[in-house]
């Protein structure tokens, strides 16, 4: 028997007016799985998840969650789906707990079962001494746990995150990995949009590179980089005068441009001595490919307007 | 997805719940500032304006104007709360689309957010009516269909509020509505002084704003007049443009929260 995906789009397009935003989708999210969208900012990922949730509607296409088609039975899916929005939506004249039990009362959560889901969910976040501060008083990372737990209070089969940890400092952003990583042990399906390469590659089974509307490649994040970079990368910092000439005299090596570094890709370390070797006291990295070569190389260096 | 009231299911009143919730945290706020206006429209017109015209249609001042000042402490409250207060709701906290992001749909938001405001224009119009009562101006028992009147009317204006909230783009748009219907509302309806007093065409269109029918009735059933099938009639109106209007608002707020 196959399984349904939890997620499935087909040929999904979203159009607003004269934007395209999204073109010709297709992917599927199995369940259990951290599915993760990365692209450039504009790309489509958030019209993407919005579409998910049914606050978007497809122009055309098949959007499936759940095996429920997101146009007919909208209600069903979001019943079952928890989302962490791109930009906090908290209500500021509410306090903490009562953030989350006004969330609870849109699921027609009963007040004493929304009671002790939201001790719970804020024990889960470390917010448990904040109960009842108003959420003005609180700092970024603490209104970004928030809403996290908010997303949990109808215990979600499908976790919807755009963006998670944009702007929170490393000890938050561990936090919440760790508190999705014990989520999805759980069993719950997660679909994760993020600007941090690195947070893909721990995080996610899947990911999904999108770029100006349309889907770029798919893979796992080790798949990916084994696919498009080779596995060594030295990241030199140089002044912009000597960029055109280590450019010219490298050619025969792979290399990339960002700013005012240059990024040669090798198949070993040995490949990058002559470099070393012909400008030792500039500032360089020598490190394993990542993810991020790989997006950079796929979504283009330069930024685009 | 289906728009519209047929559409809406009871989970509407968790809009409702929520925005009964947030008003009960900010009373000290809400209570004592709406009660201003009709306070200083009493005093102003009722006492002071009153102790010249004496009488008007046959009663004195203060009983004549006393349902226009009901009538706009219920409209103008509702105006307000689904103006300048469901825009900011909308727009600027997201408050929706945290919602709409849950089973509750964008239809129910838009009743939500209608039947919020028309709650709140009846408490407002309630309080108002006591402070009647102690002036000693209520002494008949018609009074008692008073609130739900008011209720209706701050429902009528309530939806018309919310089809333009959902219509403009940034807030400054309201001073259009405001200067352009609300105001003229306020003071064109019979609020004040009696309709018929106007220019024919000035009264065709007072009569077509419901909250004309809204004070004639209230005004019929305060002084204890006899109720003539025209009454009826307006009573109708004033029903069947609340349901258009809420049918209007509730479809465009689905469309402007589901893109
Ligand atoms: N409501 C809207 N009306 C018109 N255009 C929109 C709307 N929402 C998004 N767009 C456009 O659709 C495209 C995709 O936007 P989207 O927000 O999905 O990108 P994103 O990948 O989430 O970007 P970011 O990384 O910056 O969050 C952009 O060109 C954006 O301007
Ligand atoms: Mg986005």
């Amino acid at each position: 028997m196959i399984l349904p995906m939890v997620v499935a789009a087909k040929s999904l397009n979203k159009r607003y007016r004269d934007v395209v935003a999204v073109a010709a989708l297709d992917f599927e999210v199995e369940k259990g799985q951290c599915y993760g969208l990365v692209g450039p900012n504009g790309a489509g990922k958030t019209t993407t998840m919005k579409m998910v949730y049914c606050i978007v509607t497809p122009t055309s296409g098949s959007l499936r969650v759940f095996d429920m088609e997101v146009s007919l039975q909208p209600r069903k899916i979001k019943a079952r789906l928890g989302v962490v929005p791109q930009e906090n939506n908290l209500d500021p004249d509410l306090t903490v707990c009562q953030n989350l039990m006004t969330h609870a009362s849109y699921f027609g959560l009963s007040r004493d079962v929304a009671r002790s889901r939201c001790q719970e969910l804020l024990g889960f976040v470390q917010l448990s001494e904040r109960s009842d501060s108003r959420v003005p008083d609180i700092s970024g990372g603490m209104k970004r746990r928030l809403v996290l737990a908010r997303s949990l209070i109808n215990n979600p089969d499908l976790l919807i995150l755009d963006e998670p940890t944009t702007g929170l400092d490393p000890q938050v952003r561990h936090l919440i990995w760790d508190r999705l990583l014990e989520l999805k042990d759980r069993g719950i399906t997660l679909l994760l949009t993020t600007h941090y390469m690195e947070e893909a590659q721990k995080l996610c089974d899947r990911v999904l590179i999108m770029d100006q509307a349309n889907a770029v490649d798919m893979g796992s994040p080790a798949g990916l980089v084994r696919k498009h970079v080779p596995p060594y990368v030295l990241e030199l910092r140089v002044e912009r005068r000597l960029i055109q000439k280590i450019q010219e005299r490298f050619r025969h090596l792979g290399h990339q441009m960002s700013g005012q570094n240059v990024y040669f890709y090798g198949n070993s370390q040995d490949e990058f001595e002559e470099i070393v070797a012909a400008y030792p006291d500039t500032e360089r990295i020598m490190r394993p490919a990542s993810l991020e070569d790989v997006f950079l190389k796929l979504t283009g260096r330069e930024i685009r307007q | 997805m289906k728009a519209g009231i047929l559409a809406v299911t009871p989970a509407f009143f968790r809009v409702w719940r929520r925005n009964s919730q947030v008003y009960v945290a900010l009373l000290k706020f809400n209570i004592l500032p709406s009660l201003a206006e009709p306070v200083l429209f009493i005093t102003v017109f009722g006492l002071g304006i009153g102790s010249y015209i004496t009488e008007i249609e046959g009663v004195p001042y203060i009983e004549f104007v006393a349902a226009g000042i009901l009538g706009s402490a219920a409209i103008m409250q509702a105006t307000f709360e689904c103006t300048y207060g469901s825009f900011f709701r909308m727009s600027i906290q997201g408050t929706f689309e945290s919602i709409i992001s849950t089973p509750v749909s964008a239809s129910e938001v838009g009743l939500g957010e209608i039947s919020w405001g028309a709650s709140r224009g009846f408490v407002n119009s309630s309080l108002v009516l006591i402070i009647l009562f102690f002036l000693g101006i209520l002494d008949r028992w018609q009074v008692m269909f008073i609130p739900l009147l008011m209720f209706v009317a701050a429902f009528n204006f309530a939806a018309i509020a919310v089809l333009v909230t959902s219509r403009i783009a940034q807030m400054e748009y309201f001073r259009f509505y405001f200067a352009g219907f609300i105001l003229p509302a306020q003071f064109l309806c019979g609020t004040f002084f009696p309709v018929s007093r106007f220019p024919e065409a000035v009264q065709v269109i007072a009569w077509t704003i419901p909250f004309t029918s809204v004070i004639d009735i209230a005004r019929t059933l305060m002084l204890g007049r006899p109720a003539d099938f025209a009454l009826f009639l307006e009573g109708a109106w004033v029903f069947i443009s609340t349901l258009i209007f809420t049918e209007l608002a509730v479809r465009s707020m689905h469309k402007r929260l589901v893109r």
